[in-house]
């Protein structure tokens, strides 16, 4: 970790990014992209991205956040472009479920799920528990796993999200709906398998 | 009042912290007495708040996150060195 300098504007020379800023970066791309190499060029994009737009650089935040702005960009783009190589179908389970009365009537999939087994709020301090969650959404299926990336930690709008990955509305809700499921059950898998008493 | 129907579209548009008051109350208070709803929408919240502090925690995470590779690191090193070099 760089020590940080009383100026705010002080920007590291790029020749040290890859040292200060590079597994960085490649962790927040990993934890969205899942894949080692396409991370990697995400990297590499950004850190080009970055020299050839310092000067517009503000100085108003760290620069490994500013870095990080730009290549939440270039996640985005990395998604677009693997959803363009393997178009994303609905199968029949999803249909049912949007054609399914729950749905036409009040949005929702069911009216009784099953409840959580452990009480996820009693975690939220503990960084163990975020870890066993990073792990967690790597182990949601594609393209629910992108929908959620997109959706929710980047906060993109449904209007993006549904262009990027050229789905309807109402098929990104079955896909968030889907993330969600499984995200709870391989947290309650591995979490409360791990704390068990 | 919001309808069920409602009450999911908001909360399949955004973060319901991110709604007006009123609107986050309405929406509280519907999710807290519906039957229809009420079990799923609340867990769908639970979801929410989870991702939020998740966010939030992200950093500390990095340690435990994958690394780049020597190889990819040197490769970058000298292609950062080389567009810097450019600039000047």
């Amino acid at each position: 970790m760089p020590e940080r300098e009383e100026n705010p504007v002080e920007i590291a020379p790029p020749e040290t990014w890859v040292d200060r800023y590079g597994d960085y970066l490649y962790g927040f791309a990993m934890s969205r992209l899942r894949n080692p190499d396409t991370a990697a060029d995400c990297v590499q994009d950004t850190f080009l991205a970055g020299i050839k737009a310092l000067n517009r650089f503000d100085g108003s935040r760290d620069i490994k956040f500013w870095l990080r702005g730009i290549m939440r960009n270039k996640i985005v783009d990395q998604i677009r472009k693997s959803v363009r190589e393997s178009v994303v179908d609905m199968d029949s389970e999803d249909e049912t479920l949007l054609e399914s009365f729950w749905f036409r009537y009040s949005g929702i999939a069911t009216t009784n799920p099953d409840p959580w087994q452990f009480n996820p709020r009693k975690n939220f301090d503990n960084i163990e528990f975020w870890q066993v969650f990073d792990t967690c959404i790597d182990e949601v299926k594609e393209p629910a796993r992108e929908a959620f990336v997109l959706r929710i930690l980047e906060e993109k709008t449904t209007e993006e999200v549904c262009k990027v990955l050229d789905v309807t509305p109402n098929y990104l809700w079955v896909l968030l709906h889907r993330a969600r499921e499984q995200l709870k059950i391989s947290l309650e898998k591995k979490w409360t398998g791990k704390n068990a008493s | 009042m919001l309808t069920c129907k409602q009450v999911s579209n908001a909360l399949s548009e955004s973060d319901y912290e991110k709604l007006s008051p009123w609107k986050k109350f309405f929406l509280k208070l519907h999710v807290k007495l519906c039957i229809f709803c009420g079990k799923y929408n609340r867990q769908v919240m639970e979801s929410q708040d989870m991702c939020r502090c998740y966010k939030q925690h992200e950093d500390s995470l990095q340690t435990v996150r994958p690394k780049l590779g020597e190889s990819k690191k040197e490769e970058l090193r000298r292609l950062l060195a080389k567009e810097a070099e450019g600039k000047h």
